[in-house]
């Protein structure tokens, strides 16, 4: 200290040294001593002049300081004293001594980090330190790391990160059991992360999300003090755009460690004293953790997963609960507003929850209600307006439920006069005398018929009581009727927006617009007008754009106004020209840049309000169109005037067209789906034919196997039995054939001694005969036959026989003759003896013959009444089982008929798929031919298929 | 969701062996056959059960690109496990192993369990590294070895069920300091002997996808 005094006294003299040579002089000595002692003295004491001299000991002293870390690190003082010395010259922090000293350069601490970081070894070296534990050490080593971080924070950042373990290392000491430095740890971790990504990731990697949420816990969470504010900014920092982060911090469950914060008892009680300026700070900067989360610039995949894990950990729950409580600051309740909004924003499950969420009032109202009523109140903070505005778009978002329930409260059946609903707080706000309340108010409803068609026409339905007496008036009528009137700036502005919605994307509402003839000359005259001021020229830009859109969704329904009438009107009374550029004048506004980039209201004051985030990206959809719309008559410029009549015409034509392809389409459809019922019942009845066939069939095969098993069998057995008879009879036939042939050869041995006995026996008996009872007959004929010639033969034989008699009769005579010829002569009579002899053992011996052949004879006519008998009874056997033939063939004949019934009627249903596949081929069905039945029903039912898909 | 444990992970190697497809694979089950190059550091998360406990993965997929080193290299220290991926059709990948190992074993603790992967497997074609080749490195250098493809998800799941099993075991065994969370392991908030809640099966995979 004695330097210190020395130094500092003699300056006050005149002779004494100037600072820069004590600053020379200190320098040599910390920089050349040998004794530690000397060191440690010189630089305390040039750390004690580094706040008055800070550009003399920054410039002269740096490299000797940086040394000092290098050799002294041993001695925690030195290097403290040294540490602290480079934190004071490169700080820029204002200090007091800063004021005596208004020629420093307030960047100088900036100047020297420059050069302190030339030599990344600095870094390393600083970085190498925080491994010391000594107090002396790694408490300044934060400090200058975070000074220099603060001023050169791309450059250190990316040595930090390039030095092994150098972002761990920094991580490391928000574990320092000594909070001072880990409190100082968080300031250097908030500079360290600040826009890097990369350092980000790391730092998150290393479990600061948990280690932070940890601290804020230990710290009193939102009660807590600055630490906590502190862990919050550099858990924004770590998450704002982010969204590797942001996964990483919802994957880590660490969602639902955030619900604790918004502990709404806990934050009543603490109310009664009021709420402490940390604590405000504190929730706010929750508040914008959430919203970092949730913001509707995130990822969509992510918004909605973070919205889900807050409804399902109760935070929504919590934060609705800080909308309804009471004592809340108002900037609170508007960030909370906030948040609400963009935690419910297009997520399904989190709107409805809003939407039963009730006031604790009397009698119990919607927040929804509660909130629009603020909204419509001049008196409530513009902030708190715009957040409650936000929080009804955030609620509609999306949400085609919630629009249709709030353009409900608007219409007649369901007005209950008793209670306050949405509608009614809509009209008084769109009609009141505030015009910010009219602004508001159109946007909200605005905000109710976004994009959904259906609201749209159900809001042309609502229906205005004015004064006593007077008719009621449309709400359309209404807002056009305070248009006309004039009003401020915001009022005009709202309504345009709204009217501009309203009408867009709905011939309807066009038409209804268009209906009272005072709302288009009133638009012509504001277009044609010209512009007086900024504001003005943006109402006018306007209402060109209503006017186009009146152009671009007329369905001509309107006779005064058609889209050609419209169009010329415009193009007379205000020109394209003219037309165009008060359109183009509105996305020139610098409201209209400031609105479409986010869907948040963030207005500073009231003046600002003037576009609606989802208006300007209606208008920059409908822009080009509306152009397009009237341009498409410009371009072919004066001579196409006829041309347009003939473009409408084109127009009709094609709508016509469009319409006969339409009824065209239609009746295809309908035969489509005649010829689907006629196929489906073709293919039925195909099915059921198939199955009727099948039955025949089996039915059939039933008979055969019946017939099988029974009569066939039995016929069998008896066609056996007759064959055994057949063969029988002709092994009996063989052995009549045989006794024939016997019969014949006597008869031939007869016909050999009698000539008339020649009588041909040719016969083929021995050829087996095609047909066995045929065979048999003819067999029998033949035997008959035979019999037949036998007994010719027989009486032949016998009139032989007499014939022989009378011839012995006449030798008998003879002899007599010659017996009286003999007596003459005696010789003779001898001789005639003999010969009469001779003659009668002649006829004896035939005799003899005739009498063996008619015994055989008379057997064979025995053994032929037997077999006749036999023949008799095998022919009834045949007839019988003739006549049951004839039976089955009569069964079977029908079964065939029936057979044939049924592949007539396949051949017809062939014949009409044909035509359906046909029909359906014109009808540009693909159709696979197939022979196969089968086949063609699996065919039938991919074709349905097929026909559905176009259908879908 | 809960579960018994939290694992982190790291996956290295080469720029353009496959690590990004097979965190894809693993945590969406399903492959991208053009990816971005990967810029720093991406984050994936699935959960998995062994030995019926639920356990989370929540692993980090690291740029191969040698300018991103140096930030890729201040994810070891606080990882469990590593997958450190080769490429079986590039054999500069496969010699370029041991830089790689070395900077792991540098920069991470001592405990860490790295399970070295030839990817690509579907490509067998253009091999250029045989499996006994990777075999052979795995043994030397105490690694768990495996051929995978993130293309048709062969052995995918495997890999990094397997790299946890090996934790689980070094847990098991007393090896790693559950209470450091430095190491890459967390224990869960619902981590019971004898939880009834818990699924008892076998140690296969769990369910897909991992949200809390």
């Amino acid at each position: 200290m004695d330097y210190f005094r020395k130094y500092l006294s003699s300056q006050q003299g005149g002779v004494q040294p100037t600072g820069a040579e004590t600053v020379e002089r200190l320098c040599d000595r910390a920089s050349s001593s040998t004794l530690l002692d000397d060191r440690r003295d010189a630089v305390r004491a040039l750390k004690a002049l580094s706040k008055k001299f800070r550009v003399e000991v920054g410039t002269r002293a740096m490299d000797i300081l940086v040394r000092v870390l290098e050799t002294d690190r041993s001695d925690a003082e030195i290097t403290g004293y040294a540490l602290d010395t480079l934190c004071h010259i490169m700080s820029d922090e204002v200090t007091e001594d800063d004021e005596d000293m208004p020629n420093v350069p307030s960047d100088l601490g900036a100047q020297f980090t420059e050069i302190f970081i030339k030599k990344t070894d600095n870094v390393t070296l600083l970085l190498s330190l925080l491994t010391e534990y000594d107090f002396h050490i790694l408490w300044p080593t934060v400090r200058l790391l975070t000074v220099i971080l603060t001023n050169k924070c791309k450059d250190v950042q990316d040595m930090i990160l390039v030095s092994p373990m150098g972002v761990s290392k920094l991580m490391d000491l928000l574990s320092e059991s000594r909070e001072i430095i880990r409190n100082d740890a968080l300031l250097l971790l908030i500079q360290l992360v600040k826009n890097n990504a990369n350092i980000q990731k790391i730092v998150a990697f290393e479990n600061a999300f948990e280690r932070l949420l940890e601290i804020i816990t230990q710290e009193g969470s939102s009660d807590g003090g600055i630490v906590v504010e502190d862990c919050l900014l550099l858990l924004l920092n770590l998450l704002r755009n982010n969204s590797s982060n942001q996964n990483f911090f919802r994957e880590s469950s660490c969602i639902k460690y955030l619900t604790p914060f918004f502990d709404v008892d806990n934050i009543q009680q603490q109310s009664q004293g009021g709420w402490s300026a940390q604590k405000v700070t504190n929730i706010h900067l929750m508040l914008q953790l959430v919203r970092t989360l949730v913001s509707p610039n995130n990822p969509q995949q992510l918004t909605s997963t973070c919205q889900k894990n807050m409804h399902s950990s109760g935070l929504l729950q919590q934060l609705c609960a800080i909308l309804m409580a009471s004592g809340v600051p108002a900037d609170v309740l508007t960030e909370t507003i906030n948040t609400v909004s963009e935690v419910i924003r297009g997520s399904q499950q989190n709107q409805e929850y809003f939407a039963s969420v009730m006031a604790p009032s009397n009698p119990p109202r919607p927040a929804i209600v509660v909130l629009l009523m603020s909204m419509v109140n001049e008196k409530q903070p513009f902030s708190l307006r715009c957040a409650v505005l936000y929080c009804f778009q955030s609620f509609l978002y999306r949400n085609e439920v919630g629009q249709s329930q709030i353009v409900q409260t608007l219409l007649p059946t369901s007005v209950d006069a008793n209670t306050i609903s949405a509608g009614q707080l809509l009209c008084g706000g769109l009609f009141s005398p505030d015009s910010l309340s009219n602004w508001f108010a159109a946007v909200a409803l605005l905000h109710a018929i976004l994009g959904n068609s259906t609201q749209k026409e159900q809001l042309l339905r609502v229906q205005l009581a004015t004064s006593l007496g007077n008719p009621p008036v449309t709400l359309l009528q209404q807002c056009c009727n305070i248009l006309a009137q004039g009003g401020r700036f915001q009022t005009r502005i709202g309504l345009l927006m709204l009217l501009s919605t309203w009408l867009a994307d709905s011939p309807i509402a066009v038409s209804h617009f268009l209906y009272n003839t005072s709302n288009v000359p009133y638009l012509i005259s504001q277009v044609s007008a010209s512009d007086v001021e900024e504001n003005e020229s943006l109402v006018h830009g306007l209402c060109a754009f209503l006017l186009g859109i009146c152009v671009r969704f007329n369905d001509d329904q309107n006779e005064t106004f058609t889209m050609t009438s419209l169009r010329q009107v415009i193009e007379k009374r205000i020109g394209l020209e003219t037309f165009t550029d008060k359109l183009n004048q509105v996305p020139k506004h610098e409201c209209y840049t400031k609105a479409i980039k986010n869907p948040h209201i963030n207005y500073k004051q009231p003046s600002e309000s003037v576009f609606d985030h989802e208006f300007t990206k209606l208008f920059k959809k409908l822009e080009g169109e509306v152009l397009n719309a009237l341009s498409s008559s410009r371009d072919q410029s004066k001579k196409q005037i006829p041309s347009l009549k003939e473009h409408e015409n084109i127009v009709t034509q094609y709508k016509d067209l469009i319409q006969e392809q339409d009824q065209q389409l239609q009746e295809l459809r309908h035969q489509l789906e005649e010829m689907k019922v006629s196929h489906n019942t073709a293919s039925s009845q195909l099915e059921k034919l198939g199955q009727q066939v099948q039955q025949l069939k089996d039915q059939n095969a039933l008979l055969k196997a019946q017939k099988g098993s029974h009569a066939d069998i039995r016929k069998d057995e008896e066609i056996k039995n007759l064959n055994e008879e057949i063969i029988g009879l002709k092994t009996q036939l063989a052995e009549k054939d045989s006794n024939i042939e016997k019969l014949k050869t006597a008869v031939a041995v007869l016909e050999v001694r009698v000539p008339a006995q020649d009588m041909s026996g040719e016969e083929d008996k021995e050829n087996n005969p095609p047909s066995e009872l045929e065979v048999l007959q003819t067999t029998m004929n033949r035997l008959n036959t035979d019999l037949y010639h036998v007994r010719v033969q027989l009486a032949e034989r016998e009139s032989l026989i007499s014939t022989m008699e009378t011839e012995r009769n006449e030798a008998l005579q003879q002899l007599e003759v010659l017996k009286e010829t003999r007596e003459s002569s005696a010789a003779d009579t001898d001789l005639a003896n003999q010969k009469i002899a001779s003659l009668t053992a002649n006829v004896t011996r035939l005799t003899e013959e005739k009498n063996s052949l008619q015994d055989r004879i008379k057997k064979s006519n025995e053994e032929n009444l037997n077999l006749l008998d036999k023949i008799k009874k095998l022919e009834e056997d045949k007839d019988r089982l003739v006549g049951e033939k004839m039976d089955l063939h009569g069964e079977l004949d029908t079964v065939k008929k029936e057979q044939e019934d049924l592949l007539v009627l396949l051949a017809d249903q062939d014949s009409k798929i044909d035509k359906y596949k046909a029909r359906l081929r014109e009808l540009g069905q693909e159709v696979e031919d197939d022979d196969d039945d089968e086949e063609l029903d699996d065919e039938n039912i991919g074709d349905e298929g097929d026909a559905d898909e176009e259908d879908n | 969701m809960s579960y018994a444990y939290l694992f982190k992970y790291i996956i290295i190697g080469d720029t353009g062996v496959g690590k990004s497809c097979l965190l894809l694979q693993f945590t969406d089950k399903r492959f991208q056959p053009v990816h971005d190059l990967t810029i720093g550091v991406e984050f994936g998360a699935r959960m998995i059960s062994i030995d019926g406990k639920q356990i989370k993965l929540q692993i980090w997929d690291t740029a191969g690109q040698e300018s991103f080193r140096s930030i890729t290299r201040s994810y070891y220290r606080g990882a469990a496990g590593a997958l450190l991926v080769y490429d079986i059709t590039r054999r500069d990948t496969f010699n370029h192993l041991t830089t790689w190992l070395e900077d792991a074993r540098q920069h991470s603790n001592s405990n860490m369990v790295i399970m070295l992967i030839g990817n690509k497997s579907d490509l067998e074609a253009r091999r250029d590294v045989k499996k006994e080749e990777g075999e052979a490195f795995a043994r030397e250098h105490g690694l768990i070895f495996m051929e995978t493809s993130a293309k048709t998800a062969a052995n995918v799941e495997e890999a990094f069920i397997n790299t946890a099993k090996e934790i689980y075991q070094k847990i098991q065994d007393g090896v790693f300091d559950i209470n450091n969370e430095a190491n890459g392991i967390k224990i869960g908030p619902q981590h019971s002997p004898t939880n009834p809640n818990m699924p008892s099966g076998g140690g296969s995979a769990g369910q897909s996808g991992g949200c809390c």
